[in-house]
């Protein structure tokens, strides 16, 4: 039986599930994160005509020929950490050479991947993963991306009801040594009437989607693993992350149809693990709403019972859905 | 002919040194300047913070385990993206690590 590696950050506890559901199955798994090179991790990985990567990841508790892994689990490693002493051009050589050595012979791993690294960043990208699930028979919002406020007056004119705004990346910044959150905001005509500060970078406008629930699918692989959302606040109605208190968890299916175009958006995104979010209108409809290839999971799991953690151990496995 | 633009960085994405917040104490700025989405960026509910336990990493098990009697961590909490407010203790990115 091959290894299965493990790329995460220590505190990483949704990762320690994993691991758990792969260490009570028998499998080898070698966990890293890329903090331990090089001070703790070594690497010595070699490549000629006769064979693809071969040789030793190392740390002081247990080693892993590159050649034996089978596996790779791929989710939030932080940074390297570099020898003190490094003047600042040192490590910034020091690091560009790990991520292109370390990171370099990871990624050429032949192995099953849960997911690609490269795949995973290339899938951040909202306005990508629209038009690959628009392309794949799932019904997106109608959307704006600008940093003209015109085009945000002509799409709230355009739009038969309200509209909402939301982070094209990440909503978070500490700033003014607080930390703050960029929830999704519904729109109101007063703040139409105010878009100083729409030019200075892109925003993100939606139509609002009337919603009786919300879901968040998690994928692994083949398997879908669906739970309903539902809030009884009007901040949870319009952005669950907002308001976790009133929240409720329901295990739900996924219609067949909807299946069928996730599996298609997984499989053009190359991602092998996804945590989709997606509105079910009032008739039943779903609105595909994103999804995040590094996406939380353990909560769900929490809340619900969903075996996700075991989906993902199975994916890494090679276990048929 | 085309070349490849696709950057080092995005095929092996490490959150940022320091963590994937960079902390600061500079002032929001004006109507002008500032990103027009963040005029309702709001302080995540510290009534809904979870305290995680005490924890150490345990090299043999490859994973967290509690400093004092009890469950494994992972067990004894279940943090959703934005548990709190507290800068120390930024929450984890949704969308995942980034450069």
């Amino acid at each position: 039986m091959g290894n299965i590696l493990v790329i995460a950050a220590r505190d990483d506890w949704p990762t320690d599930r994993v691991v758990k559901v792969l260490a009570d199955r028998g499998a080898e798994v070698f966990r890293m994160d890329a903090a331990e090179f090089p001070q703790q991790l070594t690497l010595a990985g070699r490549i000629d005509a006769r064979r693809g990567w071969t040789g030793g990841l190392t740390n002081a508790h247990r080693a892993v020929d590159l050649a034996d892994i089978q596996a790779a689990y791929y989710r939030r490693p932080t940074a390297f950490q570099l020898p003190k002493g490094m003047s600042e051009p040192e490590r910034r050589f020091a690091a560009a050479q790990a991520r292109a050595g370390l990171g370099g012979i990871i990624t050429a791993l032949d192995c099953r991947w849960v997911s690609d690294p490269a795949a995973m960043s290339r899938a951040e990208y909202k306005p990508l993963q629209l038009a690959t699930a628009r392309q794949c028979g799932l019904a997106v919002p109608p959307t704006l991306i600008t940093n003209s406020p015109d085009a945000v007056r002509a799409f709230a004119g355009d739009i038969a009801g309200p509209i909402i705004c939301k982070p094209v990346a990440s909503p978070v910044l500490i700033e003014d040594d607080e930390l703050k959150v960029a929830y999704t905001r519904r729109i109101t005509e007063d703040d139409l009437a105010d878009l100083r500060g729409i030019d200075t970078t892109a925003h993100l406008f939606q139509a609002w989607i009337e919603k009786a629930y919300e879901v968040r699918l998690t994928v692994a692989g083949d398997r879908l693993l669906a739970a309903e959302i539902h809030s009884t606040t009007s901040a949870g109605q319009t952005d669950w992350r907002s308001d976790y208190q009133s929240l409720s968890y329901r295990v739900t299916d996924t219609p067949p149809v909807i299946g069928d175009a996730v599996r298609r958006l997984m499989r053009r995104l190359n991602l092998r693990f996804g945590a989709l979010d997606f509105i079910v209108s009032p008739d039943g409809q779903w609105t595909f709403l994103e999804v995040n290839p590094c996406g939380e999971w353990d909560w769900i799991q929490h809340r619900t019972g969903l075996p996700i953690a075991e989906a993902i151990a199975d994916e890494l496995q090679g276990v048929p859905a | 002919m085309l070349a490849a633009l696709a950057h080092p960085l995005e095929g092996f994405p490490l959150t940022a040194e320091g963590g994937s917040l960079p902390y600061s104490s500079e002032a929001p700025t004006g109507p002008n300047t500032r990103p027009w989405i963040l005029r309702h960026v709001q302080r995540p509910d510290a009534t809904q913070a979870i305290v995680k336990p005490a924890a150490v990493y345990d090299e043999q098990a490859q994973m967290s385990i509690s400093i004092y009697d009890g469950p494994l961590p992972y067990m004894a909490t279940h943090s959703p993206t934005v548990p709190d407010g507290n800068v120390k203790n930024p929450p984890p990115l949704d969308e995942g690590a980034k450069d």
